[in-house]
């Protein structure tokens, strides 16, 4: 009976528990942010931390981010490991000096003589009419600035997985969890993104793409929530006889380029799907790994199923219009392959 | 300064519209959010900020305004935008997410921008400081006399953005008055946890401006105060900082379980209601009888009534809609 | 023997209703006493909801659904 049992876990939960856990053995950890006390994060990630650690390690923080972010650099400058939260990355410019040009440079300007480990997580993305600063993903800001790891978790055990890698790792880690996968009711939960998720240690390589679904027509690359779009997708695909493989690339930074062409190069067509905005980000980068590699792969021009380059609208009605979804996808692979 | 009995008759029926403004907001917002509360549902989707209880600190401060003065407010913006007297149905067409709104839909609830009475505001905290800054910057410049309101949370002061952009009103002597709403909530964090002061007010000295803190939630105390301070900014004399006590009677937004607050604070606090205090204070005072409010209160809501009627009767939005306006 | 999962009338405070977000075992899978079992939200809050007996968990009312306090969600087989 003991291979029937299991352990589902919400994203929210699964990044919680790996931080409690971690917390418990590795006294340097300690987290901060807006409202990730008492309410136990917006979206339910920091739950049932005060509880445990108290108010010393789990520090609800002013609306000051340039403070805590420029603290949690300097913290873990001085031997700490701090897990510092902004609740949206929309919410990132008030910043971003302390985080692109301090916390990802500090390693390389030391020479290497300076760590600094530390977990920037924030939530993205849209879908539920939050407008244009409160919507966003912006993976490839992120992602483009050289000095910080970059992840994504698709479900709760990469979730888990890459928290634990991303606590012990030394060097900065922004984790970008996605709303609509947390498991908060309220958001309209994707369900695949609760999956059983074990409860000892365990670490998901911070570089390494997973193929989720295997196929030989066509390869969907996605992160996040696209994953979930891609999965439907190639679902309905496989009803008209074609076989898509989906990558979930999990890391952006480092971005997992083997896997990618390794894929390409079987099903011969590459579609990415991204929630981000079109233009000069992880669609674009995604497309540039095979095609500078080797074009020769190829079967037909790569497409992208990517946010247009318009702000986010609120009105729900031009909001799904801009949005990825399993629909765009499969008509962007009948497109191609007509 | 004292408001003469047609602005406080005024003052009183903008709080009444703004409170039942909320309430109808509130009513549209829960359609389609029940039993199954997901934020993407319903006429009104995302995130509701409501402005009860601080009604006091809109009326009071825009009872001094003209159309060419500037308002920037926050995330939490009804109320200030009753007061500024921005066009209530295409307001609410924006909310409702219509393309005769504001916006056309493209901004909501916290991007509403009406350039005719020079309105606007923002769901990211402190924004809308710098902007005030540099209305009062434009104005000064052109040689027109307009000043600029910047709206703040008493949470915002923590950013930033608050302190340089007081420092730059105050070095270059322009038409300020930086207003902070103290509900004494940011989200689940309350102000004695994440301010090192007890009164925000007291941080103007360090930009050399005057502060002043204003108990009560009274419009009629913050009609003084902030009238003295447009007056200062209208006559060349610089920024002011004023933090007006006031109280969030509803959750940070709606659908907030507010486990964080203390036991019997909501309570306390909706037994000591703004409307209700101004409302028998009118009375009291011979102001008006219980007729004449009751009109006002009638007209308030039928005002408000035909705003929400306006919206869900309006158009929505074509879909490509959404990839134009991006540029001017 | 069967033992049902019940939704504990102090789940919540008020008398509203509730829905399931997510169930955190599969149907079929094998329980604890105590094993957290599913997520129901209440409006805005979420709950949870353990389960009463050891066994295995045969699932009744499925993601999305409706509860209130004191129906049934599943049963234990033990
Ligand atoms: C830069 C930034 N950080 C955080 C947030 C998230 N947030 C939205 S409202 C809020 C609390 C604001 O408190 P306050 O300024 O007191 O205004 P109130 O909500 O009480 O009106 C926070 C932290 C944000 N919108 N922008």
């Amino acid at each position: 009976m003991s291979d029937t049992k299991e352990r589902k876990l919400t994203i929210a939960r699964a990044m919680a528990e790996s931080v409690a856990q971690y917390m418990r053995k590795d006294e340097k950890v300690f987290v901060m942010g807006e409202d990730i006390g008492v309410l136990g994060g917006v979206y339910g990630n920091t739950r049932g931390l005060i509880e445990e650690f108290g108010e010393e390690r789990i520090r609800d923080t002013p609306i000051s981010e340039t403070a805590f972010m420029g603290a949690a650099v300097g913290a873990a400058q001085n031997g700490m490991r701090p897990i510092v939260e902004l609740m949206f990355v929309d919410f990132f410019g008030v910043c971003f000096d302390q985080i692109y040009n301090n916390m990802a440079k500090n390693i390389y300007f030391s020479g290497g003589n300076v760590k600094v480990p530390m977990v920037l997580m924030t939530s993205t993305g849209g879908g539920y009419s939050d407008g244009g600063q409160h919507s966003q993903c912006v993976y490839g800001t992120f992602a483009h600035l050289p000095g910080m790891k970059v992840v994504a978790p698709s479900n709760a055990y990469d979730a888990k997985g890459l928290m634990n890698a991303a606590i012990r790792e030394d060097s900065p880690v922004v984790y970008m969890y996605h709303k609509g996968l947390q498991g908060m009711g309220w958001l309209g939960t994707e369900r695949g993104a609760t999956v059983n998720t074990p409860e000892e240690y365990y670490e998901v390589e911070i570089g390494k793409a997973s193929v989720v679904r295997e196929g030989t027509d066509v390869s969907i690359v996605s992160l996040g929530m696209g994953v979930h779009h891609a999965l439907k997708a190639a679902a309905e695909l496989e009803e008209s006889g074609v076989s898509a493989e989906v990558v979930d690339l999990r890391s952006l930074v480092p971005l997992d380029r083997d896997t990618i062409r390794a894929s390409v190069a079987k099903t011969g067509r590459l579609i990415v799907v991204d929630e981000d905005y079109h233009s000069f980000g992880v669609s674009g980068e995604v497309i540039a790994s095979v095609v500078e590699h080797d074009i020769s792969v190829l079967k037909a021009a790569p497409q992208r199923v990517a946010f247009p380059d318009v702000p986010i609208p609120y009105a729900k009605i031009m909001e799904q219009f801009c949005l990825p979804n399993a629909d765009k996808i499969v008509a962007t692979y009948k497109k191609m392959a007509a | 300064m004292q408001p003469t009995l047609e602005q406080k008759m005024w003052m009183y029926e903008k709080m009444v519209v703004s409170r039942r403004y909320e309430e109808a907001i509130a009513a549209a917002y829960m359609e389609g959010k029940s039993p199954v509360f997901n934020m993407a549902n319903g006429p009104v989707p995302g995130e509701m900020h409501l402005s009860n209880g601080q009604e006091p600190c809109a009326v009071g401060v825009c009872a001094h305004l003209k159309d060419e003065d500037t308002v920037t407010a926050t995330h939490r913006p009804h109320h200030q935008a009753i007061a500024k007297g921005v066009d209530l149905k295409r307001m609410t067409s924006e909310i409702f997410g219509k393309a005769n709104g504001l916006g056309g839909g493209r901004g909501g609830h916290m991007h509403l921008f009406d350039d005719d009475v020079n309105f606007a505001c923002s769901g990211i905290i402190g924004q809308g400081l710098g902007p005030a800054v540099g209305a009062a910057l434009s104005q000064t410049m052109q040689k027109k006399s307009g000043i600029a309101v910047a709206y703040i949370g008493e949470g915002a002061a923590n950013q930033g953005a608050f302190h340089e952009s007081l420092n730059l009103a105050a070095v270059w002597n322009l038409p300020v008055v930086f207003i902070i709403e103290d509900n004494s909530w940011g989200i689940s964090v309350s102000k004695q946890k994440s301010t090192a002061v007890e009164k925000n007010s007291v941080r103007a000295a360090g930009y050399g401006m005057p502060g002043e803190y204003v108990a009560g939630n009274d419009p009629l105390e913050i009609f003084k105060v902030a009238g003295e301070a447009i007056e200062r900014a209208r006559a060349g004399k610089g920024p002011t900082l004023l933090e007006l006590q006031t109280s969030r009677l509803a959750g940070h937004f709606i659908g907030d379980a507010e486990g964080y607050r203390p036991e019997g604070e909501k309570d306390a606090l909706e037994a000591d209601d703004p409307i209700t205090k101004f409302r028998s204070h009118l009375i009291e005072q011979g102001d008006a009888t219980e007729q004449e409010i009751e009109n006002i209160e009638t007209a308030a809501q039928a005002q408000v009534d035909e705003a929400i009627a306006h919206a869900r009767a309006s158009e929505d939005p074509a879909p490509e809609d959404a990839l134009t306006s991006v540029f001017a | 023997m069967s033992i049902d999962v019940i939704i504990p009338d102090d789940l919540w405070e008020e008398d509203n209703e509730g829905v399931i977000t997510s169930w955190l075992v599969s149907d079929g899978a094998t329980v604890e006493v105590g094993t957290l079992v599913a997520e129901v939200m209440v409006e805005k809050i979420q709950c949870e909801v353990e389960s009463p007996a050891a066994g295995t968990i045969k699932i009744t009312k499925e993601e999305d659904d409706v509860v209130n306090k004191g129906d049934v969600i599943a049963h234990i087989e033990a």
